[in-house]
């Protein structure tokens, strides 16, 4: 271990943590517009949250290192990602947050649109904020580093689903104990975060760069599901999709309510890591926290620097000790641990419950239920059976092959379909095209067959199912008498079935409207007609 | 049976008695209500996919290949099948008429355009959010004269319009 940090045995045990920082009391939960006070600084902060050197966190060593470039696109773009967060930054902070729309924006697009081969560091594009930001630099450094290399280890072909896991829990627990710096793994209340007086100032007034910026969190986010549980023929496959709807869509999307959220695009790796799930969205946030307060009129920069170091502090792991996913001393303030129904990788949205949240494009719905057939999906150790479908930028569990298949078929454009099998080790990874033809994303459906004798989707898991093999179904049926004389569909003879609208389907309802923005009070016209 | 299985059974139990208590109409804020479709915004206006209700249907359908997708009105399903990434292959668009179950079928074969004999349409730009007064299909001229009469002023001089001119009015929207 000494090898990698700097910092651990000078930093771990911080003075200042013993007087018991304590922030302002919370308000409750934010409403645009409103006028609020710009919050104080805590008290009696660690030392460390201020310190001015310059500490670099090295990778972890490890076979795995940059095998995110046998997936060469996703590679390339999450260069281009580092620079283009970087140029944004530096920009605010050195007068030019004028030109954020327009030249900024041009400049990062060109970059985005011929990404580097090799990932920059920040610090060498962004050099006024690193000197400025040092600490909140080393935050992103350290965070930026745990999305690295755990895309790495699940983009190893070498190592098996066990062991990715494992090296994925080893690098989080060295992410948390290497420096102080690490983010909570707690899922925070989104909506006290997106509540302060600074926030959503730069969604408001740039939102090209905005977009660019929830574009980069949506293919963050996205990529884990695109790489976790599949071969690296599948994963190539579905970054191909994948890629695609981030170059064409989510990059220049000004629309959007809310950054997405890891879950909403990632929710199979969000289920198996909820922790780390929570972590990337705290990081996501605090992003946004700061881009809102390096914009916001009226500050000084002794006031900017305030707030930054507030914003941190907010999210430090160190910050929330004692506490525990579920808990909330403070509802919908800072101390307020609950998470979405069925996910405890996402924290609670803005003006949401545990009990519904609302998905762009989709509505309201729980994320523990099947959004085809409403049915509850599988938690916990059973978690790796649900299915998923990814298309239009979104990703959903859901409960059977036969709701993977028809939800693809509703939704426009191209869809991955991630099927499971009879075996955690063996998912069928399916690519919808326009049409809705499916094709295998790798051999592994090369002799994959399927029961599916539609009834109730009270029972769908059970009646609509995927094997590896024909020996895997037959085994099934002998376990199974009430299926006895049920056939086994090739790929090609369950692509062509149609289910009926699932009869436990029920649309979960919410307050009218977008629950973000204030858009319940305006009248929606609709976007193109 | 598996442990996995049984917990399934018990969960879908669950969840099929929250649905039953969902369909009798318990009116809280987070209830759910029965819904005839599986239901999301509209990919064209994303503006909401008004359901079908006993009495009328609402949903459009597009049909392209193997998928079949839902519109907020027969617009929305015209303009986005001339859009760039429908422009090949066949469609069929499910258009709802008067008569409940009984859709207007449309379709684009070989780049030919084709209605049924005697279908007309309204097409009346107002606020889209009228949409499913302004563009609808009917079976017959009668259907269209009684549905611009019940629906004055929104459908005033509204002319009865075939497929072409419906096309026209819909394309590169």
């Amino acid at each position: 271990m000494e090898r990698r940090h700097f910092l651990r045995a000078a930093l771990a045990g911080a003075a200042g943590l013993a007087l018991g920082p304590v922030l302002p009391p919370p308000a409750a939960a934010a409403r645009q517009n409103q006028k609020k006070p710009l919050p104080e600084l805590p008290k009696n902060l660690p030392w460390w949250l201020t310190n001015r050197d310059a500490n670099h966190v090295f990778w972890t060593r490890g076979k795995y290192n940059f095998a995110v470039y046998k997936v060469r696109p996703l590679a390339l773009d999450l260069n281009a990602v580092s620079v283009g967060h970087s140029m944004a930054y530096e920009d605010m902070v050195t007068g030019r947050t004028a030109q954020l729309e327009t030249k900024t924006f041009a400049r990062i697009d060109n970059v985005l649109k011929n990404p580097p081969r090799f990932a920059p560091s920040e610090r060498f594009i962004g050099n006024t904020f690193s000197r400025r930001f040092g600490v909140l630099e080393q935050v992103f450094d350290q965070t930026h580093l745990l999305h690295s290399q755990t895309v790495d280890v699940l983009a190893e072909p070498s190592l098996s689903r066990a062991e990715k896991e494992a090296e994925i829990e080893r690098l989080y627990e060295i992410y948390r104990t290497t420096t102080p710096y690490a983010i909570t793994p707690l899922p925070l209340n989104m909506g006290y975060l997106y509540g302060q007086s600074y926030s959503r100032a730069f969604r408001n007034r740039y939102p090209k760069v905005n977009g660019l910026f929830w574009g980069y969190h949506w293919l963050q986010g996205a990529m884990y599901d695109a790489l976790y549980g599949l071969t690296l023929e599948e994963q190539r496959k579905v970054y191909d999709v994948l890629g695609r709807q981030y170059h064409d869509v989510e990059l220049y999307r000004t629309d959007r309510i809310f950054m997405p959220m890891t879950a909403e695009v990632s929710p199979r790796f969000s289920a198996r890591f909820p922790h780390i799930a929570n972590v990337f969205d705290n990081l996501h946030m605090l992003h946004d926290m700061v881009n809102d307060i390096l914009v916001t009129e009226g500050l000084t920069r002794k006031q900017q620097d305030e707030q930054v170091t507030r914003a941190i502090w907010l999210v430090m792991e160190k910050a929330h000790e004692g506490y525990k996913p579920g808990d909330a001393p403070e509802p919908n303030g800072w101390r307020d641990y609950r998470h979405m129904e069925g996910m405890p990788g996402m924290g609670l949205m803005p003006d949401m419950t545990p009990e519904a949240m609302f998905m762009q494009g989709l509505g309201w719905m729980s994320l523990g239920e099947c959004h085809h057939c409403s049915m509850p999906l599988p938690e916990g150790r059973d978690a790796w059976r649900a299915h998923s479908v990814t298309a239009d930028g979104w990703t959903m569990r859901v409960r059977c092959p036969l709701c993977a298949r028809d939800m693809s078929l509703e939704t426009k454009g191209r869809a991955v379909l991630y099927v499971s099998t009879e075996s955690p080790e063996r998912p069928l990874v399916l690519i919808s095209d326009d049409q809705g033809n499916l094709t295998p994303a790798s051999d592994r459906g090369r002799d994959v067959v399927f029961l599916e004798q539609e009834a109730s989707h009270a029972g769908c898991s059970e009646w609509s199912q995927a094997f590896t093999n024909r020996a895997a179904f037959d085994a099934f049926v002998a376990a199974n008498p009430e299926y006895r004389g049920a056939k086994a569909r090739t790929l090609a003879e369950w692509s062509a079935l149609e289910g009926k609208r699932p009869d436990t389907y029920f649309k979960r309802q919410g307050p009218p409207g977008n629950p973000f923005d204030g858009a319940a009070e305006k009248k929606n016209e609709g976007s193109k007609p | 049976m598996s442990v996995s299985h049984t917990i399934s059974r018990r969960r879908a139990l669950t969840g099929g008695l929250a649905a039953l208590v969902a369909a009798a109409g318990i009116p809280t804020l987070f209830a759910a209500r029965p819904a005839l479709a599986h239901d999301a915004d509209c990919p064209y206006c994303k503006l909401k996919v008004v359901q079908d209700t006993k009495e009328q249907d609402n949903e459009v359908v597009l049909r392209y290949g193997r998928k079949r997708i839902e519109y907020r009105c027969v617009f929305c399903a015209l303009a986005e099948a001339q859009t760039a990434q429908y422009k090949t292959g066949d469609v069929t668009v499910l258009a709802p008429s008067e008569k409940k179950a009984q859709p207007v079928v449309i379709e684009r074969k070989g780049g030919k355009w084709s209605a049924p004999a005697g279908a007309v349409f309204v097409a009346v730009k107002q606020s889209h959010n009228h949409c499913q007064t302004t563009y609808r299909a009917f079976t017959t001229k009668a259907a269209f004269d009684a549905h611009v009469a019940k629906n004055q002023p929104l459908l005033k001089g509204a002319k009865p319009l075939d497929l072409n001119g419906l096309l026209a009015v819909a394309k590169g929207q």
